[in-house]
């Protein structure tokens, strides 16, 4: 590939096909590269997406990756006190995304992408400081691919991000540890809801999810924060199985048919994500939520706006930092606000005590808060300020930014 | 820390029976002295300085710090 109008796209996940599907609708030449054999193996992920991020972005989720829509979700207090955010319809599914990520890497293919697997990028190639293509190791060979423009979709772990210097190492801190088993014969109570769990014993800094999949199985995991844990993910989560009521009254019989392991960005995105002739996507850009961790609809949407632009700037024969801002400035209308809000929330959960989270979920309990008018959103703020709680108050207040109550 | 840009006299080592290949202890290393490949992760002696940051994100305690 030699044409004067080359991306190369480094990651074949769900951010990666996006971009690719994009840049292929402006016409640019694409390769993706991924230093996997198999792209969505091993899964990790608890596989719930909403069809929110898809629908932006006009990609329609593949029907055979789909195993259950789900409704919204039922979230516990460390005490066991249960909130749900539900809807009437479906707003998203559980996926599988072995089937879902090669499906999406397929119809990228199929669009006229190609596809080099089991290619590691160990270097960039600059011509006066402008990235114009990357080094790989494939067949124990190095070669070299010239692009107009290099992306990087290569996850938390990014490569490019550090070949670029537009990431340093994650402080622990930064990013969730996660670990989650995919288990049969659950005895789930709501098998359209999502389930999360809170609690700084039973996983601190994070949750515990139980997701449906149908059938009796379910995605059950854990993410908890860097460093913030006295026991490994994996210890947290099989202690919530021996010990939380919960679990035993939902997966008393559940057997483990998988074994997972993850991890996450959950610092909010980069300050910057373009340079000369290069940006990131996806995790490697840091668009995950820093709540729920949460990212595979930022990743698809902001793919397809980095798709689009890489490929207009490679037409125009400007790919400088100047011109790729653009991707950096329309990801940023969208969701710039949403992050940081976030972000925001995420900081004052972690100062908040689990007897003030049991005090608030006792509040809004008993109603489906997706669903509340006005006027009863109205009368729990009030008994939250009727509680005198400052830590409550304000987390209330943020709450009611994010529009969750 | 010593003139060698050593914090220790330590080593991290991964146990591939245990490791996920989540790459938690990659995004972490100050030194990036962890290598990911598709079916196993590799600690680079040399510039492995031996801080432990490494240790503390693994999900599965598959990576603990040993003499040199």
């Amino acid at each position: 590939m030699s044409s004067d109008n080359h991306i190369i796209i480094v990651g074949g996940g769900p951010a990666g096909s996006a971009t690719a599907l994009a840049a292929r609708r402006e016409g640019a030449e694409v390769t993706i590269v991924d230093r996997k054999t198999h792209v969505g193996i091993p899964v990790q992920c608890g596989e719930a997406i909403g069809k929110t991020g898809p629908g932006i972005a006009e990609i329609e989720i593949p029907e055979e990756s789909i195993r259950v829509p789900i409704r919204g979700f039922r979230v516990y207090s460390p005490a066991l006190i249960s909130v749900d955010f539900a809807e009437k319809e479906p707003s998203g599914y559980i996926i599988d995304r072995r089937v879902f990520d090669k499906e999406l890497l397929a119809r990228a293919a199929e669009s006229g992408s190609d596809v080099l697997l089991g290619a590691k990028v160990i270097d960039l190639t600059r011509t006066k400081g402008l990235v114009d293509g990357v080094v790989v190791r494939h067949n124990g060979a190095r070669k070299k691919i010239k692009a107009k423009v290099v992306i990087g979709a290569d996850g938390v772990n990014s490569e490019i991000a550090r070949l670029t210097g537009l990431r340093r190492s994650f402080k622990p801190a930064d990013i969730d540890s996660c670990f989650g088993y995919e288990m049969v014969n659950c005895d789930l109570e709501f098998p359209d809801l999502m389930e999360f769990l809170l609690g700084s014993n039973l996983c601190p800094r994070g949750y515990i999810w139980i997701f449906p999949k149908g059938e009796g199985r379910a995605n059950v995991g854990i993410g908890i924060g860097g460093g913030f844990g006295v026991y490994t993910a994996q210890q947290y989560l099989d202690n919530f199985l021996k010990n939380n009521e919960i679990a035993k009254r939902q997966l008393a019989r559940a057997k483990i048919v998988e074994c997972r392991v993850g991890a996450l960005p959950v610092c909010g995105p980069n300050e910057q994500n373009v340079v000369d002739g290069a940006l990131l996507v996806g995790d490697a850009a840091g668009h995950v939520h820093p709540i729920t961790g949460g990212g595979m609809g930022y990743a698809m949407v902001c793919g397809s706006i980095a798709g689009q632009v890489a490929a207009q700037c490679v037409a125009k024969g400007d790919v400088s930092a100047a011109r790729l801002q653009e991707y950096e400035t329309r990801w940023r209308k969208r969701y710039g606000d949403e992050f940081a809000q976030s972000l925001k929330l995420r900081d004052l959960l972690i100062e908040t005590e689990d007897e003030t989270l049991d005090k608030l979920a006792k509040i809004v309990t008993g109603d489906s808060v997706v669903k509340l008018a006005a006027a009863r959103k109205i009368k729990i703020f009030a008994k939250a300020v009727a509680t005198r709680d400052r830590k409550l108050i304000t987390l209330m207040r943020e709450l009611r930014k994010l529009k969750m109550v | 820390m010593s003139p060698s840009g050593k914090t220790s006299n330590k080593l991290a080592k991964v146990n591939g029976e245990i490791c996920g290949i989540c790459q938690a202890c990659a995004t972490v290393c100050p030194k990036n002295a962890i290598d990911v490949f598709e079916h196993y992760i590799v600690i680079l002696p040399d510039k492995c300085n031996g801080c432990g940051t490494c240790t503390k994100v693994c999900p599965v305690e598959a990576i603990e710090l040993v003499e040199r």
